[in-house]
């Protein structure tokens, strides 16, 4: 095709294909009024169908769903997103391609019920989670884990709330993902990212306090 | 008082006690990672510093922000490799940018 030809609308946007370079006005004027919305639409969801198998390829615990749950988590994930974009339409800004913000919506709605599928038959109880498991074993393990480890558990019993302990333990030490604590506790990921926050807060300026972190002289976060 | 003996291991001690200030919602997080993902990908290796701590501190944004950079490298035909590597050295980088 010669390169000063347009694209055909099908070519730019291939359904299991890759996206084109960004036309955000395209985008946004076809799947809002154009004459060939329901191709528009059909062709966004072919790529929020794409960025759901995306997400949920990458996803270990996905992989022991089975293909049919697979399968209707990536369905439902996709309807979701293109019904997210196109509710939102109007608010995208094009501050990014137009691809990359549709799919984060497909990206979220995957990985979210992929988390809770993988977790539905797990009980987190949370009143139980003041005591896990060990997770070192033998002089030496033990001894790598060191001070600082005891410092902690030592903070976690002084500084913080009841809440704010069964949170941080159950997201940080049993790993239970956030948006699954989310929905057993009745929450939502923002609440509760807040609240292992303001308890990271309480525990380094505990531990600062009593020598076992350096002080930080700035606002930035490290890893 | 007297402290409940977790042995909660030397990693979930550093999740614990990471710095991820300064704070950034997850709904805020959601709202630039679209922007922040193409930055990288077009070749910026620095994040603004609240949105470098959120991934740092919240692992299930940071899991959805490296899928979406995944799938724009692969809309642009980039090595996913070198552009997952950018994004590492931005978040390991002090160097933050202006949102």
């Amino acid at each position: 095709m010669d390169e000063t030809e347009a694209p055909t609308i099908v070519s730019r946007f291939p359904l299991a294909g890759r996206a084109s370079p960004p036309r955000p006005d395209d985008w946004v004027t076809r799947l809002g009024s154009g004459r060939d919305r329901d191709q528009a639409i059909g062709e966004l969801h072919g790529l929020m169908l794409r960025a759901a198998r995306h997400q949920i390829a990458r996803m270990a615990e996905a992989h022991d769903l089975g293909w049919a749950r697979r399968e209707e988590i990536v369905h439902a994930a996709a309807d979701e997103a293109t019904s997210a974009v196109l509710s939102r339409l109007l608010l995208f800004e094009g501050r990014s391609r137009f691809t990359t913000w549709a799919y984060k919506f497909a990206v979220l709605q995957t990985a979210v019920e992929v988390r809770r599928s993988a977790w539905r038959r797990r009980e987190t109880d949370l009143t139980a989670l003041g005591e896990p498991a060990s997770t070192t074993s033998g002089p030496e393990a033990m001894a790598e884990a060191g001070d600082l480890v005891r410092a902690v558990n030592e903070s976690m019993d002084h500084v913080l709330t009841e809440h704010q302990r069964h949170v941080a333990v159950a997201l940080l030490v049993e790993g239970v993902p956030i948006d699954v604590l989310a929905e057993r506790l009745g929450s939502n990921r923002n609440a509760l990212y807040k609240t292992l926050h303001d308890a990271r807060v309480r525990l380094r300026n505990d531990l600062t306090a009593r020598g076992y972190l350096g002080v930080t002289t700035s606002q930035e976060a490290t890893p | 008082m007297t402290s409940r003996s977790r042995n909660i291991g030397a990693l979930a001690a550093a999740q614990l006690t990471v710095n991820a200030e300064p704070y950034l919602s997850c709904d805020d997080c959601f709202e630039q990672v679209d922007v922040q993902v193409d930055a990288v990908v077009s070749g910026s290796a620095s994040l603004p510093p609240e949105f470098r701590a959120h991934l740092i501190g919240c692992a299930a944004c940071r899991e959805e922000a490296l899928s979406l950079l995944e799938l724009a490298a692969q809309d642009l035909d980039l090595d996913r490799e070198t552009v997952l590597a950018r994004f590492d050295r931005a978040l390991v980088s002090h160097e933050g940018r202006g949102s």
